[in-house]
């Protein structure tokens, strides 16, 4: 075997470097792009589909009833709470008066007691009722917008055991004592 | 003992090609990429939301739509950011009909019917209503009773979604 002298000395380690220049070009064009079309917040819209106005309100109301039941689920929010209420009754909470779903100690509504009484109230109406997809909801004429949308929430749909139940979407609003 | 360079590296002042280091940079940038690719979405926003007034939070997922476009701010009623009435002369008035916005979507309406009629585009009586979240209910239904009088029926609340 013939004499190889060593590579020790003259053996240089070069790093290899990948050529950056093409990715960091990428890089440039495409973030600037992105960041003008980037949508930080995002809109929604509730639909609240009311049937074309015809005649008076109390005309619509002693419109002929149909055969099926109906539930004619309602809630009404009040500076107190929430009153639920059905074609049925009214329900009330634990002391036998005052509104279904009471204001929490600290003043603020109760909207989680809120989205499981209904889901309770969907659960045993489902088969029984025709209309279990609809709700009204009124409110006294100072409640804000905000506490309205986030009633439409809760009403719309629970969750529960991280699974989504879909409640009441089909929403009317009622005017109330306006 | 204290560190000794040798003979060569001594005398080594002038080490030639000085290269950046770039990993770090590249990084940021991925991370910058993803997050911005997330957040990326192809319609763009179909409805500006107008200034001088917050949008309620909701966790609605349905995705807004064009229509005719109607603000309830803290001081005005507007349409097409056209300003019809002052909130608080709504308030001030006993009939849920609000005269001024009736005549106002009288126009429009008219305006959709003849386009119905011309070129077939579809009058679906839909609007749009941005309502500053402070607003009272009161407000709020003699606008929509409103709405609902003058051919526009579906109404569509617009609301900031939820981030999660």
């Amino acid at each position: 075997m013939a004499f190889k002298p060593s590579m020790r000395r003259s053996l240089k380690l070069e790093e290899v470097e990948i050529n950056m220049t093409p990715i960091m070009n990428l890089m440039v064009v495409l973030i600037p792009l992105l960041l003008t079309s980037a949508q930080f917040i995002k809109i929604g819209v509730i639909e609240l589909n009311l049937p074309p106005a015809v005649g008076t309100a109390v005309s619509q109301l002693e419109a002929p009833k149909e055969s099926a039941k109906k539930l004619d689920l309602a809630i009404t929010i009040t500076n107190k709470g929430f009153f639920i209420s059905s074609s049925l009754a009214i329900l009330r909470n634990v002391s036998g008066e005052g509104p279904s779903i009471p204001l929490n100690q600290d003043g603020t509504y109760n909207f989680a007691d809120l989205s499981n009484k209904l889901f309770e109230l969907k659960r045993k109406a489902v088969n029984n009722f025709s209309d279990t997809d609809k709700i009204v909801i009124q409110a006294e004429p100072e409640i804000d917008y905000q506490l309205l949308v986030s009633t439409l929430d809760a009403s719309r749909t629970v969750e529960k055991d991280g699974k989504k139940y879909t409640l009441f979407p089909d929403v009317s609003l009622a005017a109330g004592v306006i | 003992m204290a560190y000794i360079p040798s003979r060569i590296k001594r005398h080594d002042n002038n080490p030639g090609k000085v290269s950046v280091n770039l990993t770090s940079m590249m990084d940021m940038f991925t991370i910058i990429l993803v997050f911005l690719l997330k957040s990326y979405s192809t319609e763009g926003s179909l409805i500006q939301p107008s200034d001088f007034l917050t949008l309620p939070t909701s966790t609605i997922e349905q995705s807004p739509e064009v229509a005719l476009d109607l603000v309830i701010s803290k001081e005005w009623v507007m349409v097409n950011h056209d300003p019809v009435e002052k909130v608080s002369s709504i308030l001030a008035q006993e009939s849920l009909i609000v005269k001024s916005l009736q005549e106002k979507l009288a126009v429009y309406s008219r305006e959709a019917k003849r386009m119905e009629e011309t070129f077939g585009t579809k009058f679906s009586g839909k609007v749009t209503i941005q309502g500053d979240k402070d607003i009272s209910y009161r407000l709020l239904v003699k606008v929509m009773a409103t709405c609902g009088k003058s051919d526009y029926p579906n109404m569509r609340l617009v609301v900031y979604k939820k981030s999660e």
